[in-house]
């Protein structure tokens, strides 16, 4: 899928007054969410909410696309939701959002559809619904 | 991932992206990204360097602040988040 142009929003704010809110491509998910599909060749387009306070150990990952085994190790390689905790602690950035985003980054044909006209838009819907100024997103 | 971020950028959201292949990237057009030459599974550093992490996150809110232009991808060579965690370790 190809695009001549991009959209733009422009970053007015003060990043110290931004609330900030990740999303991986990763196939991250907590150990009671459903995993994703891995059955279907054409990958799965839904997603799951991380709690910006789960734990890592309560995460894993479901993506049989790519070698996560060092982030099964330290999930902050694909996922930093700790070390965006940091960056808050620090002063770098104003807010953590409440809720994270994961997606499985391997999505094709007809599920390509139902990404582009549902799942992400919801997701963006969530974040602007939560205040979100700024989002990081993070492939496999 | 370039799809994802284009539909939260279109609701007023500033987004940024860490890009594992420009070829793809500048394909899809995401408002802004940086590639730096990460490894598949590995887009912010390795496990427990909390350094390099953090300095990865730095330098995307830098972009995130700074790129002019739709569609930029910025391409940041590995010594210098190296250099960036080395730094920060000294500090």
């Amino acid at each position: 899928m190809e695009f001549r142009d991009s959209p733009w929003t422009r970053l007015d704010k003060d990043l110290s007054g931004c609330r900030l809110a990740l999303i991986t491509t990763g196939g991250v998910h907590l150990r009671r969410q459903l995993p994703f599909d891995m059955t279907d060749p054409d990958g799965d387009p839904t997603f799951r909410e991380i709690p910006s306070d789960a734990s890592p150990s309560d995460m894993v990952i479901t993506h049989n696309y790519y070698d996560h085994s060092d982030a099964d190790k330290d999930i902050n390689i694909l996922l930093p939701i700790e070390r965006v905790l940091d960056l808050k602690q620090a002063g770098d950035i104003g807010h953590v959002n409440h809720r994270h985003f994961s997606f499985m980054g391997h999505i094709l044909h007809h599920h390509l559809d139902t990404l582009i006209e549902d799942t992400a838009p919801k997701v963006a819907t969530a974040l602007k619904s939560d205040n979100v100024d700024i989002a990081i997103l993070t492939p496999a | 991932m370039g799809l994802i971020q284009r539909s939260i950028e279109d609701q007023g959201i500033a987004t940024i992206s860490i890009s594992l292949s420009k070829e793809i990237t500048g394909k899809v057009r995401p408002p802004r990204a940086v590639f730096f030459g990460s490894f598949l599974g590995h887009p912010v550093s390795y496990p427990g360097q909390v350094a390099h992490q953090l300095c990865v996150l730095r330098f995307l809110l830098k972009y995130l602040k700074e790129i002019p232009t739709p569609g930029t991808i910025i391409d940041i060579d590995a010594a210098v988040v190296d250099n960036c965690a080395a730094a920060a370790a000294g500090s």
